[in-house]
């Protein structure tokens, strides 16, 4: 255990070394990176004066959906970059991911630590203003349960992308090629969930609410957070469904990516 | 006690057949056709402790589906594997630890690191004792000329230097076996020879196995005694680099210039390979005809300006071997013919 | 020009060949254009009309976004600044051709294949699922057809300038985000033009991102008609221009600094 901590520091390290070799270029591209990813949430909070809600709810509260999953998927692309299935399929494609399988050390650890592009703090910065604003202005009633459940809520928001990215990777050992189709649920997930799940017709709200259980991950958190009623009345303890959803995706998708590597290894590329 | 015990290995990979045009690629998105494709049909060897091996074949023979699995990162379709006490695919991790291997077109070095920090991470990923690594650190500076780049980023490296590097980070954790696949692809002349005297330093001195993959036959005759080939999948000569010489490289050449432009210069006892103008490159077989004798007989009857004779190469007798085929003509080559 | 259409032509075979990536595309575009829908269908929350736009042809605007997103490369092109880095620029620019007119044919052929193939799918998926607002008029038919054709070139103009960036940094691509992301919210492709704030509007018309989505929107949606259609088709040819001049004097430093430097 201490071995694996002492190497993915030690990982990361050098990464983070490498790419503060241009720190001048850096600072501007994370600048240029929030406030381009900025815009979006300005753009959103601009035409909102014309339209006074959304769903019916207001722009602190879709501002709270938004700033939460930014902040999550941020940290997580800077934390799974090495699994984010575009450069996975480019790595085993090249040929590259047999070099980590020469390495005496586990093929996830290494990933983990394959990647950690510290330009996605634009994204991290982005979130997490745009979700202090969000508190800032919603005035919510704090109990210790809560304080304790959003950052509970945060984590579980990695590991389901986290997990989402893994899936994504692994696919690329069988199609070679990274498909685009997958961004739907990586990507397109995480702008989903920024706005109140009630919003989309019924079939894609239940697809991203029973088969890919994203709804749990910011729709619901946030109900029991704002003290809003759910409108498709699930039981009361859905806000435990959570960690539930977040991290068993991830877990499925370890096992999923075990499965991968082992087909890799039987037909190599 | 053999180091790598290999027997009646095989590997079938199923490809997709090709659907040609429009219509086919639709087709192919719903049904597939395979073809199973015999990489591996079957070989065997054993190889000693201390060994330098010459691994050839034509390209697409499965030489690199062979390193491949003797290196834990394909499971074969069948057959026996023992390589150091391990089976590769099974034990992977714990193996790996114990091999070293350098694929010439892929480096294991971080692209963006310095080649030292490289280094040093590669300590700290396989546990080298810090007293080791400081030895071994030393010693292969020297022997490889790392210090001018060993501050480089990996990225900005030259071809030769990248190479010299990647054989240092497969060494530093004393493996017992080496797998070099391609090192001197693409390095001129001076370079090649720098890291074939390493590669004897270390078989010599350390007693590190290696396996040799590599198209440059030069590298070849020039650190290897037992050499092995593979094609389509069989191997078909496994010995003495002298006795593969011996019965195929058979034929001597005899390159004359002559002092006229003769409409005809054959001569009985010889066949006449290349000729371009006055220069005359005559084939002969050294168990026929002696090489003053053909001499004797040209200059009877032409007038020779200057002449020489080539000892026939391991290359030209390699690449005679695969282009014509003559080992399936003959039948494969195997164990204890010509070897030790 | 003879050139120009062989070019064009072949880089539309080439593009033709990505078929899996295309309908891998195609699913992904209408996936976020459905998305895109339910929000704006929650903002107008069964209010009929907003700034002019009623929600059907709201929905219709992100169709006819996500149609156009290959077409204009609004998500960014980086092939010129890669090319830079590989080196290739040396020998583009030895070709008997004008280097900008080179990238064009090629972006005119990948272009011309995007709309065909995954735009007309969009609009028709789209016009299976929803109820669509089509353009009557053959006037307005033949103005769309110019907008479409300007807006291409403006937004390949701006592309062009933006890649030049690669001669004077290697984090051009850095720069490419910065400049497509903004184009994305500018142009009028995150939100309809109109839905924001005049003075936001004002200060967009300053630049030449509504030539690149938003005038091609309203003449489809018949928001512009007469002398105000007349209007916003000469802009995209004022920034056109505007554009191709810059990037030629862009590219012209850029050259010189690659000489002076070695390349």
């Amino acid at each position: 255990m201490w071995f694996t901590v002492n190497i993915y520091r030690r990982l990361i390290a050098v990464q983070l070394k490498a790419q503060l070799q241009y720190r001048a270029a850096f600072l501007l591209e994370i600048a240029a990176a929030a406030i381009t990813l900025f815009m979006f949430f300005g753009a959103l909070a601009l035409v909102f004066h014309r339209f006074g809600q959304l769903g019916g709810w207001s722009l602190a509260e879709v501002a709270f959906l938004w700033g939460l999953v930014e902040l999550a998927f941020g940290l997580m692309d800077l934390t799974f970059s090495g699994f984010d299935p575009g450069d996975f399929g480019q790595r085993v494609r090249k040929g590259s991911f047999d070099q980590i399988l020469l390495r005496p050390l586990s093929p996830t650890l290494q990933l983990l630590g394959a990647d950690f592009p510290v330009r996605r703090l634009g994204r991290i910065i982005q979130g997490g203003v745009i979700l202090w604003i969000a508190l800032a202005l919603l005035d919510l009633t704090w109990t210790p349960l809560k304080l304790a459940y959003l950052p509970l809520v945060l984590v579980s928001q990695i590991g389901f992308f986290g997990g989402l990215f893994i899936i994504g990777a692994t696919i690329t050992f069988w199609t070679v090629e990274s498909i685009e189709a997958i961004n739907i649920f990586t990507y397109g997930g995480s702008e989903l969930i920024a706005y109140p799940m009630h919003i989309y017709p019924a079939g894609l709200r239940r697809f991203f609410t029973y088969i890919i259980p994203a709804a749990f991950l910011n729709y619901y958190p946030a109900l029991f957070l704002l003290d809003k009623p759910d409108p498709f009345h699930l039981p009361a303890w859905t806000p435990c469904l959570t960690p539930v959803a977040g991290f068993g995706l991830l877990g499925l998708a370890l096992l999923f990516w075990r499965f991968g590597i082992r087909y890799y290894q039987s037909t190599g590329t | 006690m053999s180091i790598i015990k290999v027997t009646n290995l095989q590997k079938y990979f199923k490809v997709a057949k090709h659907q040609r045009g429009l219509w086919g690629s639709l087709r192919s998105l719903i049904t597939r056709e395979y073809e199973p494709v015999r990489a591996v049909d079957g070989i065997s060897f054993e190889i000693q402790p201390g060994e330098l091996i010459g691994y050839l074949g034509p390209n697409g023979a499965g030489k690199s589906t062979t390193i491949k699995i003797l290196t834990g990162l394909l499971v074969p379709s069948g057959g026996e594997v023992l390589v150091n006490g391990y089976v590769p695919w099974r034990e992977r991790r714990r193996y790996v630890a114990r091999i070293g291997a350098v694929f010439g077109q892929r480096t294991t070095l971080w692209w963006d690191l310095p080649v030292i920090e490289s280094l040093d991470l590669l300590k700290h990923i396989y546990q080298i004792p810090a007293e080791q690594y400081r030895r071994n650190l030393a010693e292969f500076r020297e022997l490889l000329q790392l210090d001018a780049f060993l501050n480089t980023p990996v990225r900005s490296l030259s071809l030769g230097q990248r190479m010299r590097a990647d054989i240092c980070a497969a060494l530093l954790h004393n493996p017992d076996l080496l797998f070099l696949d391609e090192p001197t692809i693409g390095l001129d002349v001076v370079a090649k020879e720098r890291i074939r005297q390493f590669i004897r330093h270390i078989n010599q001195e350390r007693g590190t196995t290696v396996i040799l993959t590599t198209h440059d036959l030069s590298d070849v005759a020039k650190l290897c005694r037992r050499v092995m080939i593979i094609d389509r999948g069989q191997l078909l000569f496994d010995g003495r680099l002298g006795a593969l010489q011996h019965r195929f490289g058979g034929r001597r050449e005899l390159v004359v210039d002559l002092a006229d432009d003769y409409p005809h210069a054959g001569v009985d006892g010889a066949r006449i390979a290349h000729r371009d103008g006055q220069r005359v490159t005559y084939q002969f077989e050294p168990g026929h005809i002696t090489a003053s004798e053909l001499i004797g007989r040209i200059s009877a009857r032409y007038r020779i300006l200057d002449l020489a004779v080539r000892e026939p190469d391991i290359e030209a007798t390699i690449r005679r071997i695969y282009e014509e085929r003559l080992l399936e003509k003959t039948g494969p080559m195997l164990g204890s013919n010509g070897y030790r | 020009m003879h050139l120009f259409w062989a070019i064009t032509q072949r880089s539309f075979q080439r593009h033709l060949t990505y078929r899996a990536a295309t309908v891998a595309g195609l699913v992904t575009n209408l996936f976020f254009g459905l998305l895109r829908a339910a929000v704006l269908i929650a903002l107008y929350n069964a209010r009929p009309e907003v700034a002019g736009i009623t929600v059907q042809e709201a929905i219709t605007y992100t169709g006819l976004t996500q149609a156009i997103i290959t077409y204009i490369s609004i998500f960014g092109w980086y092939d010129l600044m890669q090319s830079v880095y590989d080196g290739d620029v040396a020998v583009d620019l030895l070709k008997p051709m004008n280097y900008f007119a080179f990238w064009l044919a090629q972006d005119v052929g990948r272009a011309v294949i995007n709309l065909l193939l995954r735009g007309l799918t969009i609009m028709l998926i789209y016009a299976l699922i929803f109820n669509l607002t089509w353009p009557t008029a053959p006037v307005q038919w033949l103005a769309l057809v110019s907008a479409l054709a300007l807006a291409l070139l403006v937004s390949f103009a701006w592309r062009f300038l933006v890649n030049l960036a690669a001669f004077w940094t290697p984090n051009a691509r850095g720069i490419g985000r910065f400049a497509f992301g903004i184009t994305w919210v500018l142009s009028g492709f995150y939100m309809p033009l109109r839905y924001f704030p005049d003075w936001f509007v004002t200060l967009c018309q300053l630049t030449p991102f509504p030539a690149m989505v938003n005038t091609v929107v309203e003449i489809y949606l018949g928001l512009l008609t007469g002398p105000a259609l007349l209007h916003a088709l000469l802009q995209q040819v004022l920034w056109l221009a505007i554009l191709i001049i810059a990037g030629h004097l862009v590219l012209r430093a850029g050259l010189q600094r690659l000489v002076i430097q070695g390349g």
